[in-house]
């Protein structure tokens, strides 16, 4: 599923299951389909393990870090093994006239020294004695420098493995942070969606209990003149749609009228009881009569998704980690059983409303009920 | 007819698979035909030490003819040939050699089977990885039928066994995706083949009641029998129903078998030890499902016994073999997560409706499938056609490489092999989710 794509609503009703017709590549479809969508919210740690690999441009701006970083790091090759060091020959004066085979040897030895002077007269030993000598003192001083440069090299390449790991979290941290970052944009999208729509719907349970308390046989004049302490005729103000993208206009009070004509419950109902208290606006000489028609008729049935924060972006507790994260706090499935009780370890969650009953695609909010019924569905 | 059942462990108290899978087939095949139990003296198959006596016996009124085992097992060998051949490129005589390091090797096993062979009419061979059925088989030759018992694991990606699951006359696989993966690994479709599997008996009343007043224990219960051990998939069992009980405290694991690791101390699960066959159908009735978190399985027994019982099983989808039985039978989900296991156990045991229809479905199916007198059935079809089969054309044992050619490590390592042959589930016939598929099912 792309991230940040809307889950889909899956009800629970698809699991309602004949007994003579279960088909477990199906069920296990859905519940494969389940788990993905929680995952739309919630990345389990492999995921994110290959989101930092392959995704890392979807989610980090690339002018700024190199998403091939890790992969440059993985692709350094390590020196390359070197020979074992030779045995090392020790050579001095005596060198060129010792012997290795015991007692003989060292007579070998003294014949050779005696011989030596016999030697001397064919060529001079001494210069190719002296640079071998030499060479051999070299020998060592470069093997101790290549011993030296080894452990710098051995600790470098630590180094280097300590920054690859390092780099390898931190981009790893980065892709859960930005993962993180939009399912909390989301959500708050989410609850402010939410509240702006329990607020229009506490307005609205507030005008249907006062359009059912018994009404004078006066005027409704008189109660208006009772409410604002003057006679003239009281404007409803009401609060301006918060919608994303949408801003707050001078009509925004015509806007809610005409759509309380259309049918929604925030807006077929009286004005909330803080509005008695605003100054009144007679700027608006059609609301007496508007009002008054809107007094005498119950709300009518309404559509809810067009004022209903859209669930699919309604996050839901986090899904149930792989083992190696925090515990699971929703992945238990709602599956609806109507033959034995459901022992859902977890409360439902905005998200998962629909394991009570299969949640339709538009749902009408009934008419007028005392007491405030309309809107349990969603308490 | 008298058929030989050649295993490589046999007794009445052992409970590996493939040598229960074994005494089952000769206790029952001894109804309809005479039956001898060629086997070693061995009981342990970690050392393959002697512990019972060569010579005949008879077992639950079947003869057992055993044979000494020449050397035991030395593991460090064993181990260092297994990486020789498992993890690099070898040759063939690496792969006897680790054949010979693995045993039971009992050259008077083979010997016998060399001089009185013709005794037999058929040879049923256990097992395919060790020592007596390679060898076993090439002595044997037309009168060979293997039940592999095989798995997915390096072992069969070795070139040695190519040749036992090509030269027997007929193969007796104990599932379609044990079929699947020889069929690709040794290219053997034309060997006539069977799934078979092996039946179970359960007892018609089970009182679950019995084990709940015994220990108390209340509320949806999950069964896992077997062995305790880590190599079954117990870890991740654990750790996934210990986030799960977290959310659902309802739920209790109940454990059945003997533990080879540690068991967490928690306060939904509960350990019986080794139990009676009679108290672990009495506690597998009172469950409303059984888990197999393994995977690795060529056939799980108790899984059928389970779906015997009407009981549903929630299986590693992991396991070839598990997730095929759940798909075809419908009679139990799989899962390959944490996430999955969650959902999956959830769904069986909240829904009683879905609960039951999986459980009816499993006993179906293990009525189709898996009682004895369709096991024997299948298994005297099987003789049965062999016998009216033209002698002249069955297959011979294909003969070894030369000396040099047994020398050269041009093989490619077993797992390399194993990893590449297709995995999932297969179905039963025809069409097929794997590549190739043996059209000789019954």
């Amino acid at each position: 599923m792309e991230f940040g794509a809307k889950p889909r609503q899956v009800t629970m009703a698809e699991f309602n299951i004949q007994s003579d017709s279960v088909d477990v590549t199906r069920i296990m479809e859905q519940i494969r389909q389940r788990i993905q969508e929680k995952r739309g919210r919630d990345y389990t740690e492999q995921q994110i393990r290959e989101l930092a690999t392959v995704k890392l441009e979807r989610f980090l701006d690339p002018q700024q870090v190199r998403s091939d970083l890790v992969e440059h790091y993985r692709q350094l090759e390590p020196p390359e093994a070197v020979d074992p060091e030779p045995d090392r020959f020790d050579f001095d004066e005596h060198t060129i006239y010792a012997s290795s085979r015991g007692r003989m040897g060292k007579l070998i030895r003294l014949i050779r020294k005696l011989l030596n002077p016999v030697l001397k007269l064919f060529f001079n030993p001494n210069p190719v004695v002296f640079a071998l000598t030499r060479q051999a003192e070299i020998n060592a001083w470069t093997l101790q420098l290549l011993q030296q440069q080894s452990k710098k090299f051995a600790a470098r390449a630590e180094f280097e493995a300590l920054n690859y790991e390092v780099l390898n979290n931190l981009v790893v941290e980065m892709t859960r942070l930005s993962v993180d970052m939009k399912n909390h944009r989301s959500l708050v999208e989410s609850v402010a969606g939410r509240l702006d729509f329990d607020e229009r719907r506490a307005r609205a349970l507030e005008s249907v209990v006062q359009s059912r308390s018994p009404q004078p046989p006066d005027s409704e004049d008189g109660e208006r003149a009772s409410s604002t302490g003057s006679g003239r005729p009281r404007r409803r103000r009401r609060r301006p749609r918060r919608r994303p993208g949408a801003t707050a206009t001078p009509d925004s009070g015509t806007n809610s009228d005409t759509a309380a004509a259309a049918g929604t419950p925030g807006e077929t109902a009286q004005p909330a009881p803080d509005a008695t208290t605003r100054p009144v606006d007679t700027a608006a000489p059609d609301t007496v009569p508007r009002q008054r028609q809107e007094a005498a008729s119950p709300p009518a049935a309404v559509v809810e998704p067009s004022v209903r924060p859209p669930e699919t972006t309604t996050p839901s507790p986090p899904a149930a980690p792989s083992p190696d994260r925090e515990p699971p706090t929703a992945a238990v499935p709602p599956v609806a059983d109507a033959a034995a009780p459901d022992p859902a370890p977890t409360p439902p969650s905005p998200g998962q409303r629909g394991t009570r009953a299969p949640a339709p695609a538009t749902k009408t909010v009934a008419p007028t009920s005392p007491a405030g019924n309309a809107g349990t569905d969603e308490q | 007819m008298k058929l030989a059942v050649i295993v490589q462990r046999y007794g009445a108290e052992l409970n590996g698979g493939a040598e229960l899978h074994a005494r089952y087939v000769a206790e029952h095949l001894a109804r309809h035909a005479e039956v001898e139990v060629l086997t070693t003296c061995a009981t342990d198959y970690i050392t393959w030490r002697n512990e019972f006596d060569p010579g005949v016996e008879r077992v639950n009124g079947v003869p057992v003819r055993r044979f000494p085992v020449s050397r035991e097992r030395n593991a460090e060998e064993f181990g260092r040939r297994s990486t020789q051949v498992f993890e690099e490129p070898h040759s063939v005589a690496a792969e006897l050699a680790w054949l010979r390091s693995e045993g039971p090797t009992s050259p008077s096993l083979i010997n016998h089977l060399r001089r009185q062979g013709n005794a037999y009419d058929y040879c049923l061979f256990f097992s395919y990885r060790y020592y007596h059925a390679y060898h076993g088989i090439r002595v044997a030759g037309p009168r060979a039928v293997l039940v592999p018992t095989a798995e997915r694991d390096p072992t069969l990606g070795l070139r040695i066994f190519g040749g036992s699951f090509r030269g027997v006359r007929a193969l007796m696989y104990n599932s379609y995706e044990e079929r699947a993966l020889i069929n690709a690994v040794s290219n053997n479709d034309a060997v006539p083949s069977v799934v078979v599997g092996i039946g179970s008996e359960v007892p018609e009343h089970p009182e679950p009641q019995r084990f709940r007043q015994a220990t108390g224990i209340e509320g949806p219960v999950l069964v896992y029998v077997g062995r305790i051990d880590e190599n079954k998939g117990c870890r991740e069992l654990f750790d996934y129903f210990q986030c799960y009980a977290r959310l659902s405290p309802q739920l209790t694991l109940v454990l059945i078998g003997n533990p080879v690791m540690p068991i967490p101390t928690h306060s939904r699960i509960r350990h019986l030890g080794y139990v009676t066959d009679e108290e672990k159908f009495d506690v597998m009735a009172a469950a409303d499902l059984l888990v197999m978190p393994s995977h690795y399985e060529s056939l799980s027994m108790v899984t059928l016994e389970a779906w015997a019982l009407g009981r549903p099983v929630l299986a590693n989808g992991r396991c070839d073999v598990l997730c095929g039985q759940c798909i075809r039978s419908n009679g139990g989900l799989y899962y390959e997560s944490y996430e999955e296991f969650a959902e999956t156990l959830h769904a069986i045991v909240s829904n009683s409706t879905l609960r039951n229809a999986l459980g009816m479905n499993g006993r179906a199916y293990f009525n189709r499938h898996y009682t004895w007198p369709v096991i024997e059935r299948k298994y005297l079809d099987m003789l049965d056609r062999l016998e009216h089969e033209d002698a002249g054309q069955v297959n011979r044992p294909e003969p070894l490489p030369s000396w040099f050619g047994r020398r050269r490590r041009d093989l490619p390592p077993g797992r390399q092999v194993v990893d590449r042959l297709p995995t999932g589930p297969a179905a039963p016939a025809g069409g097929t989710q794997h590549a190739g598929r043996s059209a000789s099912d019954s």
